[in-house]
């Protein structure tokens, strides 16, 4: 309860607070909140955390879905384990190693990455490409977790569902759309839900690789609320961003669980 | 085409998927065995030639690498075995005992569980500063010593169990710790085995936490060691970084490959991304 409920209303009274740390704290008002709406800063981190999260959510389960369907087939034992085990390793490296790994493969002068697609981009100090770039690191890191949770969930379905579809004569597109997908539906939910937390909460590769930079291009929120917390010591507005934060994950994931009604097979 | 040139066609698209999953990976630890003259050479090298270990040598004159990893590992464990502990205690009073408030106590702390510690870092930081434990791993590991998910995750195990065990363990007068410790835990064994590697590996991984935390390199922990090397090497040789990573990377990689079935039982029971 301490380090749970405290913290949550303790967010709620400091984000009232003008406060650096070391004077007193001085009463704001909604002041926090007025500022958070006029800053551009903040609202390019809510926008950047948005398309971080859009498309990590549809680069994870699409090509998860992919993945987990040209796994879930007979082959040979070797080549499953080789597959299973390859897609899944870079989840078990740490966020730290995985930006520090990457920012090396990406070295527009002798990384892996520009020697074989030829080019000499500078990915993470271009406007453009620094947070699809982002996005494609992520998506490296965490798709064996998306791969695990849908191949466990392709295995439920019961074989004499789709041998029932055959014999009715339904094509492999067919089968996949009237069985796989709707038995799968809580599985995909959930992953779903999870991707979109995780990607929410995003801020280790932006800090190592990045900054947040070029120009605030790959600023996350919880990357600003970190600056303006433990760098420049405005923690009060610190607060009112993280409590930002927090209300986006609930009106998203209530959402989710709203619309879910429509298409999740109970 | 036929379905078996199709199905090897298949195979072998997800095979070179593989390969390239894995590519980062092989060059990290062929460039952190190379001599610093052989490393970064474009075309790739895949094979270290000659091979050498004289990178990792230098590993703990630029970071105090084994405090560093005690420091990890003495995090982990105490996270770990405090989450086991309180998330049984306290799954097992949510799901055996009855008490006033009970299941409101109970969807309070679910609705905990959406709260992101990025809420909750700034007082908890302020909460910390006070107590004078800014830059040491009891900030780190003490506020992960309640895992809201833990108990949840718990109680839903236990609740599994048929409740005829323990009446009759009351039969023949035993107490509720005996009940949970005897007779409950170790039916709960795959459920607890399941979230102590969740725990463990989201423990060592973590970064966003000891960041924030700890800024004395004898304090840190193995990722925070590992970004402030590369802070604190400048335009030195980045084999060095690249050999320091490997020694973070590699026993993770040959534990996964011996426990791999715990480990993915883990991922798809506990269903939680660290």
């Amino acid at each position: 309860m301490v380090f749970v409920a405290l913290p949550l209303v303790a967010a709620f009274g400091l984000s009232l607070f003008h406060w650096d740390l070391l004077s007193t704290p001085e009463f704001a008002g909604l002041d926090n909140f007025k500022q958070l709406v006029s800053d551009g800063a903040t609202i390019r981190a809510v926008i950047n955390t948005f398309v971080f999260a859009l498309a990590s959510v549809v680069t994870h389960i699409g090509l998860g879905m992919l993945l987990a369907l040209g796994v879930h087939r007979t082959m040979t034992r070797g080549t499953k384990y080789f597959v299973r085990t390859a897609y899944f390793f870079p989840f078990l490296v740490s966020w730290a190693a995985v930006a520090l790994i990457w920012k090396y493969v990406l070295d527009p002068a002798f990384g892996l990455a520009n020697y074989y697609l030829s080019t000499t981009t500078n990915w993470l100090a271009s406007p453009t490409w620094a947070l699809p770039t982002l996005i494609v690191v992520d998506w490296w890191h965490t798709i064996g977790y998306t791969f695990i949770i849908l191949l466990a969930g392709l295995q439920t379905v019961p074989a004499q569902l789709h041998e029932a579809a055959r014999v009715d004569g339904a094509n492999a597109w067919w089968r996949f759309w009237s069985v796989t997908l709707p038995v799968m539906s809580p599985t995909i939910f959930f992953a779903t839900v999870i991707t979109f937390i995780g990607a929410f909460q995003i801020f280790d590769p932006m800090v190592i690789m990045t900054q947040g930079g070029p120009d605030g291009a790959t600023r996350s929120i919880v990357q600003y609320t970190y600056e303006k917390g433990f760098q420049s010591f405005e923690v009060g507005y610190a607060a009112a961003l993280s409590l930002v934060l927090f209300v986006v994950i609930m009106i998203v994931t209530g959402l989710q669980f709203r619309l879910s009604r429509r298409w999740v097979h109970q | 085409m036929g379905p078996s040139v199709k199905g090897k066609l298949l195979d072998l698209i997800l095979v070179l998927g593989g390969l390239l999953m894995i590519a980062p990976l092989v060059w990290l630890i062929v460039n952190a065995l190379s001599e610093p003259i052989d490393a970064f050479q474009l075309p790739p090298q895949w094979i270290p030639r000659p091979p050498t270990l004289q990178n990792f040598q230098q590993v703990p004159d630029l970071i105090p690498f084994a405090q560093m990893a005690w420091n990890s590992l003495q995090i982990a464990v105490l996270t770990t075995a405090g989450a086991l502990l309180t998330s049984a205690l306290a799954a097992y009073a949510f799901n055996r005992l009855r008490f006033p408030g009970r299941d409101q106590i109970f969807s309070v702390l679910l609705a905990a569980l959406v709260v992101p510690v990025q809420l909750t870092v700034v007082p908890i930081f302020i909460m910390m500063r006070w107590l004078h434990l800014v830059d040491t791993t009891v900030a780190i590991w003490l506020p992960a010593l309640v895992n809201v998910f833990g108990i949840f995750f718990l109680r839903q195990y236990i609740s599994s169990i048929p409740r005829e065990l323990d009446e009759a363990a009351i039969m023949d007068g035993a107490g509720h710790f005996w009940i949970l410790f005897r007779v409950i835990l170790p039916l709960a064994r795959p459920g607890l085995t399941a979230l102590g590697i969740f725990v463990f590996e989201a423990s060592w991984n973590n970064f966003f936490w000891p960041y924030i935390f700890l800024s004395s390199p004898e304090k840190m922990t193995l990722p925070v060691g590992l970004v402030s090397l590369q802070g604190a090497m400048g335009g030195g040789p980045a084999v060095v970084l690249f050999a320091a990573i490997t020694l973070v990377v590699l026993p993770i990689l040959v534990l996964f490959l011996i426990f791999q079935r715990s480990f993915i039982a883990s991922i798809a029971s506990t269903g939680l991304r660290a």
